[in-house]
C-alpha cells in the first residue's frame, strides 16, 4: 500500500487534515490447529482527529483484534491501516499512539511515578525530564501525593488513574483503550469517565475505545461503531448527538442506547 | 487530590523502613532460650569428661584463645573467601543459564533432567572428585561450593522466568520497547526475588559444604581447623569453631540478607505485616 491510497479519500473530501485513523477492507483470521476462524471481515472505519469513537459489539466480534490492528502490534491479513494519512507500515511515530489495557497492568515493583515513567523509557530521555513529565501526568489524573506508592498500596480506581497517566505521559495524538474501566466498580467507573472527558477537553487526543457497555459508549463517544459477531464487520456507525455532560436518564440518551442495543 | 474519599482508605503510604523495629517481647523470649540452652549445656558438662563435652567456660577460653592469636580471623577469612568465590561463579553462570533455560523452551526441555541429577549428587562426592582433580588447594573447596550452589540458583531462576507475566511483555510491545530493555526492565525484576531466594539457599549450603571440603581437601580454613582440633581431641576448640560459624551465619543471614531482601522486595504485599 502506498501513501496515495491513504490520502485518497481525504483529498476527495477536501479536508485539510487526514483522518486520524482510516481502516480499509480489513480481514483477519486466526488458525487454531486445522480450524480457521474469521475474526474480521471487510472492516472499514474512519476516525476523524480529536473524535472519541466507541467500538461496541457482542463478545467475539473482534473489537480487541481491531484495536490491536490499529495499534500496529497485529498485522491484518488484508486491507489498509492508515494513521494520520500514512500507511501503517510506514508510520513511524508509534510513540504518539497510546494503548490502555483492560487491566491496569502496573508493574508491581515500581512506584506510581516509576510506572508512569515506564512509558517514556523506550527512548532515551534525561532522568529528571522523565520524572518531571511523569509527575505532570500524575497531576493530570489528580494523583498528586501518591507518586511513591506501590501498586498494592493503591485502590482499583487509583491504579486505573496511574494506568491512564502512563498512557497520557507520552502526549499521544491517539489513545486506544480496550475496555479500560470494565474491571472497576460502577461508581469508580463513572468517575473515570468524567476524568477521561475532562482530559480530552484539555488534550484533544483522538480516542478509540472498545466496550461492551452500551451506556459507557453513549456517555463517552462522539460516534459509536457497532460490530456484528463473527466474522466481525462494522454494522453501522451511529453519531451520538446529545450534548455533554450526558445523563443516561434523559430521553434522547435513552433512545440512543435503545437504538444501539437493537443493532448489536 | 482524588475526588473519591473511599479511594484514600486503601492507601497506606509510608514505605517500609530498611530495618523493622524489634519487638521487646520477642527479644525477651530469645534471651530466655539462649540462657536455657547454655544452662542445660553447663549441667550436662558437669558429669562427663571435658574431651567429650566441654563446659561453657572452657569453650569460652578456647574461643578467646583463637580470637587473640588471630587464628579465628585468618581461617574464617580464607573460608569466607572460598565460599564467596564459589558462590559468585555459581551466580554468574546460574543466572544467565537459568534465564536462557526459562526463555527458550527447547533448551529448557533438553536440559530439564540435568538439574535433578546434579542435585542428587552429594557434596561429599563432589569433594572427593575435587581432591582427585585439584588436590589440596583452594580450588577444591571453591569447586564443591560451586557445584552445590549452581543447581540451586539455576532451578530458582528457571522457575522465576516461568512467572514472567505475558501481559507486561505485551505492554512493552505496544510501547515499542527494544528487546534488551524488556529483559532488564521486565524479566530481571520478575526473576530477582527468585534469584535472591535461590542465592540465599545456595550461600547457606555452600557455607556448610565448604567445611566438608576443607576437612578433607585443605590445609587451612575453618573446616581444616575443626578436623585438626578433633584429631587432637581439643573438643573445646571444636566447640569454639562451631560457635563462631553459627554466629557468622546468623550475622550474614539476619544482619545482611534479610534486611536487603526486605528492602529490595518492599513492593510485595507483606503478608507478615498483616
Amino acid at each position: 500500500m502506498n501513501q496515495a491510497e491513504c490520502t485518497q479519500q481525504t483529498s476527495s473530501q477536501a479536508a485539510p487534515t487526514p483522518p486520524a485513523i482510516r481502516l480499509g477492507n480489513i480481514d483477519k483470521s486466526f488458525t487454531n490447529g486445522n480450524q480457521t476462524i474469521e475474526v474480521l471481515k471487510n472492516v472499514n472505519l474512519t476516525v476523524s482527529p480529536q473524535a472519541i469513537v466507541g467500538l461496541i459489539g457482542a463478545s467475539g466480534s473482534g473489537k480487541s483484534t481491531l484495536l490491536n490492528i490499529i495499534s500496529g502490534i497485529m498485522k491484518p491479513d488484508r486491507g489498509q491501516v492508515c494513521i494520520y494519512g500514512a500507511p501503517s507500515e510506514e508510520f513511524n511515530d508509534w510513540r504518539s499512539v497510546s494503548y490502555m489495557f483492560q487491566d491496569d497492568r502496573l508493574l508491581p515493583w515500581r512506584t506510581a511515578i516509576r510506572n508512569v515513567e515506564f512509558a517514556l523509557e523506550a527512548d532515551s530521555m534525561p532522568k529528571n525530564e522523565r520524572a518531571r513529565r511523569a509527575f505532570e501526568a500524575l497531576q493530570l489524573v489528580e494523583l498528586e501525593g501518591f507518586e511513591d506508592a506501590f501498586p498494592y498500596q493503591l485502590s482499583g480506581g487509583m491504579r486505573s488513574r496511574v494506568a491512564l497517566a502512563r498512557s497520557l505521559v507520552t502526549e499521544p495524538r491517539i489513545l486506544l483503550m480496550d475496555e479500560p474501566f470494565s474491571r472497576l466498580d460502577a461508581q469508580t467507573r463513572m468517575l473515570m469517565h468524567e476524568e477521561l472527558l475532562r482530559i480530552h477537553q484539555l488534550k484533544r487526543m483522538t480516542v478509540v475505545f472498545v466496550t461492551h457497555d452500551v451506556a459507557e459508549a453513549v456517555l463517552l463517544a462522539d460516534q459509536v461503531a457497532v460490530m456484528s459477531p463473527r466474522p466481525g464487520t462494522i454494522r453501522e456507525v451511529v453519531d451520538i448527538t446529545p450534548p455533554r455532560p450526558r445523563d443516561i436518564t434523559r430521553p434522547e440518551v435513552t433512545s440512543t442506547m435503545q437504538r444501539l442495543r437493537a443493532l448489536i | 487530590m482524588a475526588k473519591n474519599s473511599t479511594e484514600l482508605i486503601d492507601a497506606k503510604l509510608p514505605a517500609q523502613p530498611l530495618f523493622r523495629g524489634l519487638r521487646p517481647d520477642l527479644v525477651g523470649q530469645r534471651l530466655v532460650l539462649v540462657v536455657a540452652v547454655i544452662g542445660i549445656w553447663w549441667l550436662s558438662s558437669l558429669s562427663v569428661p571435658h574431651y567429650i563435652l566441654p563446659g561453657p567456660a572452657r569453650v569460652w577460653d578456647a574461643l578467646q584463645l583463637i580470637v587473640t592469636n588471630g587464628d579465628l580471623w585468618n581461617n574464617l577469612g580464607i573460608t569466607l573467601w572460598r565460599v564467596a568465590v564459589g558462590f559468585t561463579v555459581a551466580a554468574l553462570i546460574g543466572l544467565p543459564f537459568g534465564i536462557v533455560l526459562g526463555a527458550n523452551r527447547r533448551a529448557g526441555e533438553f536440559f530439564e533432567p540435568v538439574i535433578p541429577v546434579l542435585n542428587t549428587v552429594s557434596s561429599a562426592i563432589w569433594a572427593i572428585f575435587a581432591i582427585i582433580w585439584f588436590g589440596i588447594s583452594n580450588a577444591t573447596t571453591i569447586f564443591v561450593v560451586f557445584m552445590t550452589a549452581m543447581p540451586l540458583i539455576i532451578t530458582n531462576v528457571w522457575q522465576g522466568t516461568r512467572t514472567v507475566n505475558a501481559d507486561f511483555i505485551e505492554l512493552a510491545q505496544v510501547l515499542r520497547m527494544p528487546q534488551w530493555k524488556v529483559m532488564t526492565k521486565i524479566y530481571l525484576p520478575t526473576i530477582l526475588p527468585y534469584f535472591f531466594s535461590g542465592a540465599r539457599l545456595a550461600f547457606g549450603f555452600g557455607w556448610r559444604v565448604s567445611l566438608v571440603a576443607e576437612t578433607i581437601g585443605s590445609s587451612s580454613g575453618v573446616g581444616y581447623r575443626l578436623r585438626q582440633a578433633a584429631d587432637l581431641i581439643r573438643t573445646d576448640q571444636v566447640f569454639a569453631w562451631t560457635l563462631t560459624l553459627v554466629i557468622m551465619m546468623a550475622i550474614i543471614e539476619m544482619g545482611m540478607m534479610k534486611p536487603l531482601e526486605n528492602y529490595l522486595f518492599r513492593w510485595k504485599k507483606d503478608a507478615e505485616a498483616q
